[in-house]
């Protein structure tokens, strides 16, 4: 009765050595592994070069919290500022897959007002794009992954989910309680990208909790399982265990490719015709600013200062709860029921933008460590407040924290392993934050106690990042343009989630995977201009929807329109 | 002492004179009596997340099985570290409510971490390494112990151990200032808590002892909702008790005004 329920089949291309390659893309995550994909489907030769392993989930991945830890970056980084976010296993994935191997999986998308955040609270920045842009990305990855959720979705743009939403778990059925007490909107059984019933040769959630461990289930959405598989079938090759130490810059003022060391330490170099970086917000930049050269002292693509600026994190202050019942946490994906009641910027609130409230479900390790931060337990207090483990509920909120030029990654002076500058990363609140995380802080505890909660505590954190290469449509501000192009490099492009110019209050898994697709269709529509020619053409190419993955298209899911 | 007893949950039994010292004992709330060491503390008599590891896979079944009566060679700690180091986690995490056989060991994983320089993918700036922290942590927590009470750490009573430790606990040490500008007290103690929870929490008798169910790949869990146990899980049995006589660990304050994460390690956790 035991063994995988789900089997991934690799064979794989091997491009020659010194071959020059179409695109290489540096990093194999949530961004990354779509690239590839799409990159490989539409005929490209292309090259994924990712620092971790290429898992084999039933043999590398356990049911165990402290058995999985090398699913996060550990390698060494600095974390400091007034406000120093928690990295590793808190925000940054490794492996291929990256992110979306380890998140929770929920996948709201942004409100239509992220997109004009300036221009309507005069705070942060607008993008480059609207909604109505991204918006066929989203509800085509919506299908891809494929996301469970309710049929109808009220926040922001109104739409709803392709699969059903999820079984309550007793989070979830905390978080209908004390929203309903207080009337306040909340969604059920998702979005979250986890399956409610079985796709293709994937099979069903069977709730056992361990969704930020890694789905050996393969019942929640990675690009490990959704894309990868038909990137290899298509020919492209996947370089595992392969760090990218820098990019390359040829005398034409091109990018000719990249530097990387293998599992031994060993350098080597791949030729390619156009790079693309999906390192995430922390190790894109480190990786541009590790690149300086002749003609970009300051860090490659670098020429607006903004390399590194403008990193963001969500506030993601968890509020414990303790009920006279049990509720057993454990149990059901962490991600299953929210609400964005609060999304939007309110006049009488003394903040800008807003914030959501979201299920959490730590497991013992996690959750021991919240009593330390929230309630100062040692010793015997500690495990006193563990033995009451199944008592406890958490919510975590998600709220917005604005763009700041100070907080940004730079270069440490320390070196890894591979004698590459570590990065240190500045982060520090600013008052907008400090008010927004304090309304949405004493909201959670309300609706926590008018769930029945006999006791509330909260511990206070961060969650996600993003910002870092911001998008934008003036070289002097930003990183890249609206299709990820680097301004200082023709054939240079960046993809994931340090292009995002604001955040909003959304887990940015499902953004960084639709903004992907849609650089995939543009360089697509391209061709080979990308690789011949500076010229940079800004028009907007329709959705490719021959590119997904088959069978995620057209096979009887309800296509929103 | 009698095992059989011993084993029988939710029961109050008298301290005997071979029996480990009462004060250290967790005590029933209303005599005020030592409660006997267990095989399984905790609200959950019978649960054994061990014996369901038929229906777990095989690599979840090896990481969890090794994690069980490992007896590791201490590699990065001398043989002085390692005592005053699992001094320090008998008080971090108490066990005195476990038989000797029944108890969790915290310092393999730590050495073994420290060993291999394996870290959480960050430091904080106002931080050393972690190899270091452990080496100034020493230094600190034994020039505490000196000037509270003028003796090294692990020659103190028990009581007086756990004192020393809530001054780190408070952030208010008297001691090593040196040290303290150097790293940062609250981080400090923030990282030896996650390092005893990471052990002793990632141990299945820890499972068996908060009623956490444990891996359930392929099996399933089934009984989402209202606190159900699976019909292999068992029901909360609650008992009473209270911290031993000599413990400055069993009161943990309640809620603070903090709302950001750089305060609320400190002692004084309000906000300007």
């Amino acid at each position: 009765m035991l063994g995988s329920l789900q089997h991934i089949d690799l064979p794989m291309r091997k491009f020659k050595e010194l071959e020059e390659v179409d695109y290489v893309i540096v990093g194999v995550g949530s961004a990354g592994g779509v690239l590839l994909q799409r990159l490989a489907r539409a005929g490209f030769n292309v090259v994924g070069l990712e620092a971790g392993p290429l898992w084999d989930t039933e043999r590398d991945w356990v049911s165990d919290e402290a058995g999985s830890h090398e699913l996060y970056w550990e390698d060494p980084r600095v974390t400091g500022g007034t406000d120093p976010l928690a990295l590793g296993a808190n925000n940054c994935g490794r492996g291929v897959g990256g992110g979306s191997v380890h998140w929770a999986a929920f996948t709201p998308r942004l409100h239509p007002s992220d997109f004009e955040v300036y221009t309507r609270d005069g705070v942060g920045s607008d993008w480059p794009i609207t909604y109505e842009e991204i918006r066929p990305y989203y509800e085509q990855l919506e299908l891809e992954m494929p996301v469970a959720g309710p049929a109808y979705y009220p926040w922001g743009h109104p739409h709803g989910y392709p699969y059903g939403p999820h079984p309550m778990g007793g989070v979830g059925n905390a978080l209908i309680r004390g929203c309903s007490a207080l009337n306040i909107p909340v969604s059920i059984g998702g979005p979250v990208a986890i399956l409610s019933g079985s796709h293709g040769d994937r099979p069903h959630c069977i709730y056992r909790g361990f969704c930020i461990q890694g789905c050996k289930v393969g019942a929640k959405a990675s690009t490990l399982i959704t894309h990868v598989p038909d990137a290899l079938h298509s020919g492209a090759e996947i370089r595992d265990h392969s760090m990218v130490g820098r990019v390359s810059l040829g005398k034409d003022g091109r990018v000719n490719g990249v530097h990387y060391f293998d599992k031994d330490g060993k350098e080597h170099f791949q030729c390619a015709k156009s790079v693309i970086l999906c390192g995430y917000a922390i190790e894109t930049p480190r990786l541009l600013l590790n690149s300086a050269c002749s003609g970009f002292e300051h860090g490659l693509a670098n020429l607006s200062d903004t390399v590194g600026r403008y990193l963001m994190a969500q506030a993601g202050t968890v509020v414990l709860g303790r009920f006279d019942q049990l509720v057993r946490m454990y149990k059901a994906p962490p991600a299953h029921a929210l609400t964005e009641e609060f999304y939007e910027t309110d006049p009488k609130n003394d903040f800008a933008r807003g914030f959501a409230i979201q299920t959490v479900g730590p497991l013992p390790l996690a959750f021991g460590k919240q009593m330390v931060a929230a309630k100062k337990a040692w010793g015997w207090g500690l495990r006193r407040e563990m033995m009451d483990y199944n008592h406890w509920a958490s919510f975590g909120l998600l709220g917005e924290i604005l763009p700041w030029p100070e907080n940004r990654v730079t270069l440490d002076e320390e070196k890894d392993r591979f004698g590459l500058p570590i990065a240190h990363v500045s982060f520090n609140l600013h008052e907008n934050d400090k008010r927004l995380i304090k309304a949405a802080t004493e909201k959670t505890v309300e609706v926590m106690h008018a769930a029945g909660a006999a006791e509330v505590v909260h511990e206070a954190r961060y969650a996600h990042l993003v910002g870092a290469a911001r998008m934008g449509s003036d070289p002097r501000t930003s990183v890249v343009d609206k299709f990820g192009r680097s301004h200082d490099i023709p054939n240079l492009f960046i993809c994931d989630g340090s292009i995002m110019p604001t955040q909003g209050s959304a887990n940015p898994g499902l953004t960084i995977q639709a903004l992907a697709a849609r650089t995939a269709d543009y360089l697509i529509s391209q061709g080979d201009r990308v690789f011949t020619s500076n010229d940079r053409n800004m028009a907007t190419p329709p959705i490719r929807r021959e590119f997904a993955p088959p069978e995620t298209w057209g096979k009887g899911v309800p296509r929103l329109t | 002492m009698n095992r059989q007893l011993s084993t029988q949950f939710g029961e109050k039994f008298k301290k005997r004179s071979h029996d480990p010292d009462s004060t250290l004992l967790p005590r029933d709330p209303r005599s005020g009596e030592a409660l006997l060491p267990r095989d399984q503390p905790g609200y959950y008599a019978g649960f054994s997340t061990l014996s369901q590891q038929s229906f777990w896979d095989a690599a979840t079944r090896k990481v969890v099985t090794d994690r069980v009566g490992q007896n590791a060679p201490i590699r990065f700690f001398n043989s002085d570290e390692a005592s005053f180091w699992t001094t320090v986690f008998d008080h971090l995490i108490p066990q005195t409510d476990r038989i000797p056989e029944r108890r969790i060991p915290i310092l393999p994983a730590l050495d073994e971490r420290l060993r291999l320089d394996r870290t959480s993918g960050y430091r904080f700036e106002d931080m050393p390494h972690d190899r270091e922290a452990y080496r100034l942590g020493f230094d600190a927590i034994n020039q505490e112990a000196q000037s509270q009470y003028h003796a090294d750490f692990i020659s103190l009573p028990h009581l007086q151990q756990d004192l020393v430790l809530k001054e780190i606990h408070d952030g208010e040490p008297k001691a090593a200032r040196e040290i303290w500008k150097r790293m940062s007290v609250h981080r400090f103690w923030q990282l030896m808590m996650g390092d005893a929870i990471d052990a002793y929490y990632a141990h299945p008798w820890a499972w068996d002892e908060i009623g956490f169910g444990g891996p359930a790949y392929p099996r399933a869990y089934i009984r989402l909702e209202r606190g159900e146990a699976e019909p292999w899980e068992v029901e909360e049995q609650r008992y009473e008790w209270i911290a031993p006589a000599h413990a400055a660990s069993g009161e943990i304050e309640g809620t603070h005004e903090f709302h950001t994460e750089s305060v609320q390690h400190r002692s004084h956790r309000r906000e300007r």
